[in-house]
């Protein structure tokens, strides 16, 4: 008995563990940004494109940057997924178990290896010149570029879990609706996805995250204008790209509002959360 | 299950061995540690390896930026910072008592890429301009009158800056804010700022690719990344009236003028006739009471020695390998004093 | 009529997910190539062994037409060295928060740490680095692999928890009934059936973190700082590839460095990819 309940609590544990670490974080995002909250006003600096880091003159504000994540990111998950789910098909569901399916699996897998700085680098030398050439790009830099690159780089987030989630699925299951006259389209529609959405939706989420929070790469490709963007070709800025570029040099009401920025960040993939939980549920059968 | 029995013995062995190794300190080398700046960081890099091959110090640093590196001193998990701008009167008042030890010299050149124009002058006022908006072609009047016989093309400016906040940038803005009043009033000076027009890069490396990239355009480089690029850059005229072209001797010209004994200054638009006009130093900064926070008197004085270092002739000759320009004798003596000052709670440290 | 309709457009899903999947390939296989074609000249015995070039010791090399001299080995260490610290402390942590959250879908508790783990995920790097800082470099005194390993480790977490967690979700509720018909106690159910059965989805998830996490600069710029030489000590600085790929930016010299050094890295995510399947196989129970 008395191994089980050192057991469980060993589970409690390591639970707690996360919640102290985001604990830690929050009070340090909270703590530090306290400076340029009580400088500005709370929705003065979520409201504001203005960023004048003229000395004498610092006027900081977050609207830019939170609108350039949330347009990449997105932009990057929606350019991402009609390519990762028919891989995660493809390896999970059709090609289950065979060569084919493991080399592809490899290659996706060593996506996720490449470092964020190269990623960038690789969209600064090359891609940029592709984009240019294509004339979806004065430049090569902008929203569009980075968004392009970012889906690339959350590619493996997005399939390679999805497949194993596809890959768990029983074939009793599948074999008995084979049996009774359905296509491999219907069992994918009908069992397949019905049981792995939760996966699959989760490891939608994670590439998410990973794409909100990306910093290298973006910041390599976006153009780093501090102005709000209105469309695809235009550059922007994104908050862990400011954040990354600013930091090293940063000092006092600066460094306060980057870190205020990181707060947001934080808030606002918590929203984002939130959302996709409650989308969840609504379109989750009762399991 | 033979898995969770043997993943678990692999798993302490592992930690055993990284914690014995751990514990296994280098014999008596004190180990210095140092961040921030990147512009000097390909010369500290080369300097301070140097330096440990032939003394049994190891040195440490990291190119994090100058702001990284005074927030590390300032927190005390330094031994020395390293920045290319010097503390502000305000912010030294934040800290206990540092000094300021320039260590080599640097410039800003104007990189730009003009098909068939190798020789390019320019003057700050234009410079300026450019970087307002208000000159905005190549062919503009005011950059031939100066350019006599040079075919300037009928092409739109490109100016590019500094996405990341940089003490390149700095000095740039500097030297612009003394050559053009209007610049001083819409942008002034600073690492970073709101540029009225052109396009962002991150890092010198990242302006010398849109350059080289784009044709009509032209941008900020640090000196000793362009002269190892060997990318064109402008001859710019000084407040001699002299058109001065970026090289080490006109550089270090920059620093043969007045300068304060603590040689807190920037040397943009130096009254040297010689001199290239956008030239700085870098400096490492350190406290001037090295007894703080445990600090032994030994770990005191391998710092000490290793700043003296790299005023040494030693230090000063690799700069030039490197294109960053050596000191001038008159502030290395300058610098040699100030070091001297350093104390262990109060007690001079001697060599 | 309706069968053929059926099978057209089963055929035509199945030709559309060929496609797409094609489609995906084809630039990462460009991406690879471009970087193995750019830095398999750097790689040589000395490349693994060898500390990083200086400045001056690249440019007599260019001068003179070879390749650059020197190699990673102190970023190759570093990185072992920090990955391998987070990674100790990552699986294990989050295995164990990843059943707990799969075995209490209904709780409050176990929804506001599912909330935190895909909020971590989120988290940009540099804040983390941020946060290692204030809590390992800081009272340490000194710049420091272990914070480095913090911070990593850190990173590391939301993939590792949720992965354990969706996964054990997907296994069939009959296992966990027949075992515990069997009399087994909790702990071996969780331990010796459970886990061996999600293992699949338990590696994907850990090699996800552990991929991410060595390919990362911005924490380690402000935890492990950096350094020359090759160092095991984990409470002083600590060189990296990424941080080493940094230096190679920022030197007009060492840019030909940064491609060899992201084919190291590659390649080391390729071994540990095939090491983990070759794994997966032998203990996977299916």
């Amino acid at each position: 008995m008395t191994k089980n309940v050192l057991f469980k609590s060993l589970l409690f544990a390591a639970s707690f563990i996360v919640l102290l670490i985001c604990g830690g974080i929050v009070y340090a995002l909270v703590s530090g940004s306290w400076e340029a909250f009580s400088q500005f006003g709370v929705f003065q600096f979520i409201f504001s494109s203005d960023w004048d880091p003229t000395i004498g003159n610092e006027h900081y504000g977050a609207l830019s940057f939170i609108v350039g994540t949330l347009f990449t990111s997105f932009l990057a998950l929606a350019l991402c997924i009609p390519f990762s789910l028919p891989v995660s098909l493809f390896i999970g569901e059709y090609f289950k178990g065979k060569k084919i399916a493991n080399f592809i699996g490899s290659v996706i897998d060593l996506l996720a290896g490449i470092p964020s700085i190269v990623y960038g680098l690789w969209g600064f030398y090359t891609f940029r010149g592709l984009m240019v050439d294509l004339h979806l790009s004065s430049e090569g830099f902008g929203i569009l570029t980075s968004s392009v690159v970012l889906a690339i780089m959350i590619i493996p987030y997005a399939t390679s879990l999805s497949a194993e989630f596809f890959k768990m699925v029983p074939n009793d299951l599948k074999e008995g609706a084979f049996s009774l006259g359905a296509t491999q389209y219907d069992v994918i529609r009908k069992v397949s996805f019905p049981m792995t959405s939760s996966g699959v939706f989760a490891s939608y989420i994670l590439a998410l995250g990973r794409a909100l929070g990306e910093t290298m790469a973006v910041t390599m490709l976006i153009g780093n204008t501090n102005l709000l963007p209105t469309s695809l070709t235009d550059t922007g800025n994104t908050m862990a790209s400011i954040i990354a570029n600013q930091f090293g040099e940063a000092d006092g009401l600066k460094l306060s509002s980057l870190i205020a920025i990181g707060l947001l960040l934080f808030v606002i993939t918590a929203i984002i959360n939130l959302i996709g939980r409650f989308i969840m549920k609504k379109f989750a059968p009762t399991k | 299950m033979k898995m969770k029995k043997s993943n678990v013995l692999l798993i302490f062995a592992a930690a055993a061995m990284l914690i014995s190794c751990s514990g296994k300190k280098s014999s008596n080398t004190e180990k210095i540690q140092g961040a921030g700046a990147t512009f000097p960081l390909p010369y500290y890099t080369m300097a301070f390896k140097t330096y440990q091959d032939s003394t049994k110090t190891e040195v440490t640093y990291g190119g994090i930026g100058s702001g990284g590196g005074i927030r590390s001193l300032k927190d005390k998990v330094v031994d020395f910072a390293a920045s290319d701008a010097f503390l502000s009167d305000e912010e030294m008042r934040s800290m206990p008592a540092v000094i300021h030890i320039p260590t080599c010299m640097g410039a800003v050149v104007l990189a730009y890429n003009l098909k068939g124009v190798s020789d390019l002058k320019l003057t700050g006022e234009i410079i300026a301009d450019i970087y307002l908006g208000k000159i905005t072609n190549w062919n503009d009047q005011r950059i031939s009158s100066i350019n006599p016989g040079v075919k300037l093309p009928n092409l739109k400016i490109v100016p590019a800056y500094r996405s990341d906040g940089s003490g390149t940038t700095f000095v740039f803005s500097d030297y612009l804010t003394k050559v053009s009043k209007d610049w001083a009033s819409k942008v002034g000076a600073g690492k970073s700022l709101k540029w009225p027009t052109g396009i962002a890069a991150k890092g010198n490396p990242g302006v010398a690719g849109i350059i080289s990239q784009t044709s009509g355009s032209i941008g900020y480089v640090g000196s000793e990344y362009a002269f190892a690029q060997n990318i064109a850059y402008a001859q710019l005229q000084n407040p001699a009236g002299k058109f001065i072209k970026p090289t080490l001797a006109s550089i270090s010209a920059a620093a043969d003028a007045e300068l304060p004994a603590d040689t807190r200054t920037m040397i943009t638009n130096s009254s040297n006739s010689k001199a290239y006009p956008i030239s700085c130093f870098t400096w490492l900064i350190l406290y001037k009471d090295q007894d703080y926070s445990n600090r032994s008197e030994s770990q005191a004085k391998a710092t000490m020695q290793l700043i003296d270092w790299m005023l040494s002739p030693a230090a000063q000759s690799l700069t030039t390998k490197v294109n960053y320009a050596p000191l001038p004798a008159s502030v290395i003596e300058n610098a040699k004093k100030q070091l001297s000052s350093i104390n262990f709670g109060g007690k001079a440290l001697h060599k | 009529m309706t069968m053929t309709i059926k099978k057209i457009k089963d055929r035509a899903f199945f030709y559309g997910v060929c496609f797409f999947s094609f489609l995906t390939v084809v630039p990462l296989v460009a991406i690879i190539w471009e970087l193995v074609s750019k830095g398999y000249k750097q790689i040589n015995w000395s490349f693994f062994t060898e500390s990083a070039p200086s400045t001056f010791e690249a440019m007599l090399a260019k001068q003179s037409g070879d390749i650059l001299p020197g190699g990673i080995a102190n970023g190759i260490t570093g990185t072992l060295l920090m990955v391998c610290l987070a990674a100790i402390i990552a699986i294990p942590v989050g295995i164990f928060a990843g059943v707990y959250l799969a075995e209490k879908p209904k709780s409050k508790y176990a929804a506001v740490i599912r909330f935190i783990a895909d909020l971590l995920q989120g988290t940009p790097s540099i804040i983390i680095g941020i946060i290692a800082y204030a809590w390992v470099v800081k009272p340490l005194g000194s710049y420091s692999a272990l914070a480095g390993a913090t911070a990593l480790m850190i990173m590391m977490l939301p993939l590792i928890i949720r992965s354990t967690e969706e996964t054990l979700k997907m296994l069939p509720g009959s296992l966990k009934e027949a075992a515990a018909a069997l009399g087994a106690p909790y702990y071996t159910i969780v331990l010796r059936i459970l886990l061996p059965s999600a293992f699949g989805g338990l590696f994907t998830g850990t090699l996800l973190a552990v991929s991410r996490v060595t390919g990362e600069t911005a924490p380690l710029m402000l935890t492990a700082l950096g350094s020359t030489a090759i160092n095991w000590d984990v409470t002083a600085p600590t060189s990296a590839v990424p941080l080493l790929i940094w230096e190679f930016y920022n030197d007009p010299n060492l840019a030909d460095m940064i491609w060899s050094s992201s084919l190291f890295l590659m390649a080391l995510i390729l071994i540990l990819n095939l090491i983990a399947k070759q794994v997966a196989k032998k203990w996977r129970i299916q």
